[in-house]
């Protein structure tokens, strides 16, 4: 919505430049610039102008080479060519939103991130999102300016690696100074920010973890008593 | 229906214990259902009365209930009454943790006790005459007064009013067909209902076997003093002894119940017990030691109130019993009342789930299944490392169906990654997957991921059940390979070879005990 204004304003500056545009490459302009900020993939082009292949890809350089359009990675699937105007910013459907460069997710940033977060919880005992948000803004640690959203999302991340707890406030004990049922995170077990993996029952023999569990019988070709993992196990 | 390797294990089980021929006629029961004598016969190819001693045993063994109903006779003759056998699994796999129930025994009360359980839990059924038969054969001192037998006699009267010991169930129920002129009347939507909720023919069968509640525990014993029958108002009719003829009935009573009463071991009471323990350790791990004592506490005080081994929540509390029962505890000593508060808030009792004012429920439901999360997500995280443990754990929390690119934007995993990890997680059974073809937008293809508690489950269940089996088997043949040394006399048991077997056989029983915690877990709980 808000975008239309803008549109408005620079389509006449646009224009204004344009006069150097050959035909071909004046249809394709006005359909990547249409497409806005979601750009367009050149198969499509080729389809919806009806251009042949070397005049599109011919079109396409000099456009680029004119400063009008630019080419992005469309996170679904690299392979896909993807032509934006210039005045635009690619969607999050094509970047895939904060977390991605260049196509790429960017994972040393997440890892950093979550290292700071569980840290800043193990620290805290007990904190909500705006709390942990606010104490890493305030540490000064990291010098990107990190929204409220993007630490929910990495505070959620870490309670799936069970790393750190989600627990609503009960106004009791360690919660007092948090108003009743708000979302809050603490550590989970008795680990610090690493936390210890529990062992389970399964994994902690050869058969909980074995590859080739489905073949093996207790007269077949694998069989416990020819085990190689077990005979491994066993050995002192 | 039992699992294969349910199957596999529970005849494995019976056939270290009781021979090959024995476990024939249960694996038969296990694979086909509940069958008649006949049958039995016949699916087995044995002699009438190799399959009746079999049954005996396996009857003795509280592994097969017997119960009779009426079938429909040939033409023109009239209905007659034949007697069905049918397995009793969940006993069959009782039979690796004897062990387990013993050190309940021998943790709440005494070396007799232990050794009165140990017998029946050896041969089964056995009635009070013959356990103090049993007990006077092996006891080694020459005194076999009246003390000693009394001694005994007190021992087992704790462990029947302890629940730990019971009457054994009817041998042989009549089961009466439905009541086929009922079943119209009822609303079409009823009758679903009722067929949703009913139980099986079996499992009717074994519920009515089960003694009265107030039979089950009674006992009528001559100790001099009068003990027990806390429930049963008949057997405080001796105490007045203002009758020589209610004395005289009484003796004669004692004799009899002594002689003819069947006891033997309540399995039930034993893995609640233990289910009761699961809790405590996994709250233990998951939420802290304060919490663990409280809860420990909470069920201790109220053991006795449980009737069934799958409780929901724990029996209701004031404050003031709580408080009371944390401080008997030697870890419990040490907390302040703002800490107990702390602690069953921890354990999710606040306001809002107070049964009544001032009483405390624990949701224990709730910590079983966060007990079987975390073993299926440890074999998850082993097998298929941390970023198909988030995945899922994301699904198994949301529990409904997520498509492919959410999943991969929550937990941030490459979407090629993603694909490749949900794919792998469905192919052994660990996911579900639906397919949405939606026709003109750009993406014509979606996948949908979900986990399937229910099936998963079985699967864990299962696949416990294969490798219990195989670290039996694997046991077996260590001890067979090293069966020269072991039977050496006791002073020549040394050197390196022995001591590999030592280790070996102690890191197998451990893990095959361990193993049976997770069993209990997914089957028993």
């Amino acid at each position: 919505m808000g975008r239309t204004p803008d549109l408005k304003r620079k389509r006449p500056i646009s224009n204004s430049n344009s006069p150097s545009l050959t035909d071909s490459e004046r249809v394709l302009y006005d359909l990547i610039k249409s497409k806005q900020d979601m750009g367009i993939w050149t198969r499509d082009m080729k389809r919806e102008t009806n251009l042949q292949d070397h005049v599109v890809t011919k079109s396409l350089k000099s456009l680029q080479a004119k400063k009008l359009i630019k080419e992005v990675v469309n996170v679904q699937n690299k392979l896909k060519k993807h032509y934006l105007a210039v005045e635009f910013e690619p969607s999050k459907e094509l970047t895939g939103g904060a977390w991605y460069v260049e196509g790429n997710l960017d994972t040393e940033f997440i890892k950093q991130l979550k290292e700071l977060c569980s840290r800043h919880v193990f620290k805290m005992k007990v904190a909500t999102t705006d709390g942990i948000t606010e104490s890493i803004r305030r540490s000064g640690v990291i010098n990107v300016e990190c929204t409220t959203q993007q630490i929910a999302e990495i505070l959620r991340v870490l309670v799936l690696d069970n790393d750190i707890m989600e627990v609503r406030s009960t106004e009791v004990g360690e919660f007092a100074s948090i108003p009743l049922g708000t979302v809050c995170y603490k550590c989970s077990g008795k680990g610090g920010p690493t936390g210890v993996s529990k062992t389970g029952a399964m994994v902690s023999i050869p058969c909980g973890v074995c590859p080739r569990i489905s073949e093996c019988t207790p007269d077949g070709i694998i069989s416990p008593r020819t085990c190689l993992y077990f005979t491994k196990w066993l050995d002192f | 229906m039992v699992a294969q390797y349910g199957i596999k294990l529970a005849v494995s089980i019976i056939s270290s214990h009781f021979g090959d021929l024995v476990a024939k006629v249960c694996e038969c029961l296990l694979r086909k259902g509940t069958l008649s004598l006949g049958d039995l016969v016949r699916y087995n190819q044995l002699q009438s009365n190799q399959v009746k001693n079999c049954l005996l045993v396996l009857i003795q063994h509280n592994c097969v209930q017997a119960f009779s109903v009426q079938k429909d006779g040939a033409f023109g003759e009239a209905p007659k009454v034949v007697t069905q056998y049918t397995v009793l699994f969940g006993n069959i796999l009782h039979r690796l943790r004897f062990s387990k129930f013993m050190a309940i025994v021998s943790k709440e009360f005494d070396k007799e006790c232990e050794e009165l359980l140990e017998a029946l839990l050896q041969h089964g059924r056995l009635t009070l005459e013959q356990i103090l038969q049993r007990a006077q054969s092996i006891s080694k001192q020459n005194d076999w007064s009246n003390a000693v037998q009394d001694a005994l006699r007190e021992s087992f009267v704790k462990l029947v009013n302890a629940r730990y010991v019971e009457r054994c169930p009817d041998p042989e129920p009549f089961m009466a067909p439905p009541d086929e002129e009922d079943a119209p009347k009822r609303s079409a939507k009823a009758a679903k209902l009722a067929k949703k909720t009913a139980q099986t023919l079996e499992q009717r069968a074994v519920a009515a076997a089960v003694p009265l509640e107030s039979k089950r525990f009674a006992i009528m014993i001559d100790t001099g003093t009068d003990v027990g029958g806390e429930e049963t108002p008949s057997q405080s009719l001796g105490e007045k002894r203002k009758y020589r003829e209610l004395e005289m009935d009484r003796e004669t009573m004692v004799n009899i119940s002594e002689k003819e009463v069947l006891w033997r071991a309540n399995f039930e009471a034993f893995i609640r017990r233990l289910r009761h323990k699961a809790c405590v350790v996994n709250v233990r791990a998951r939420l802290d030691d304060g919490a663990g004592t409280v809860l420990n506490a909470m069920l201790e005080a109220t053991k006795k109130a449980e009737s069934k081994v799958k409780t929901e929540n724990s029996v209701p509390l004031s404050m003031d019993t709580i408080l009371e029962e944390v401080m008997k505890s030697e870890e419990g000593r040490t907390m302040t009342l703002e800490r107990v508060r702390g602690a069953l808030s921890q354990l999710g009792c606040h306001s809002s789930t107070r049964v009544a004012e001032d009483s405390y429920s624990v949701d224990l439901r709730s910590i079983i299944e966060s007990a079987q999360n975390e073993e299926v997500e440890s074999i998850i995280m082993k097998r298929y490392g941390g970023d198909a443990y988030r995945i899922f754990r994301l699904l198994s929390k949301t529990d409904r169906l997520v498509e492919t690119d959410n999943i991969s934007d929550t937990t941030f995993v490459e979407k090629k990654e993603t694909v490749k990890i949900l794919y792998n997680l469905w192919k052994e059974n660990f996911l579900h997957m639906e397919r949405i073809t939606s026709h003109g937008s750009k993406q014509s293809e979606f996948l949908l991921w979900k986990v399937n508690k229910n099936s998963v489950w079985e699967n864990t269940f299962d696949e416990m059940c294969h490798a219990a089996l195989n670290l039996s088997q694997r046991m077996a043949y260590e001890l067979e390979k090293e069966h020269e040394i072991l039977q050496l006399p006791r002073e020549k048991r040394v050197g390196q070879r022995f001591e590999r077997i030592r280790k070996v056989k102690t890191l197998l029983e451990s893990s095959l005990m361990k193993l049976d915690d997770g069993l209990m877990l997914f089957h028993d709980f």
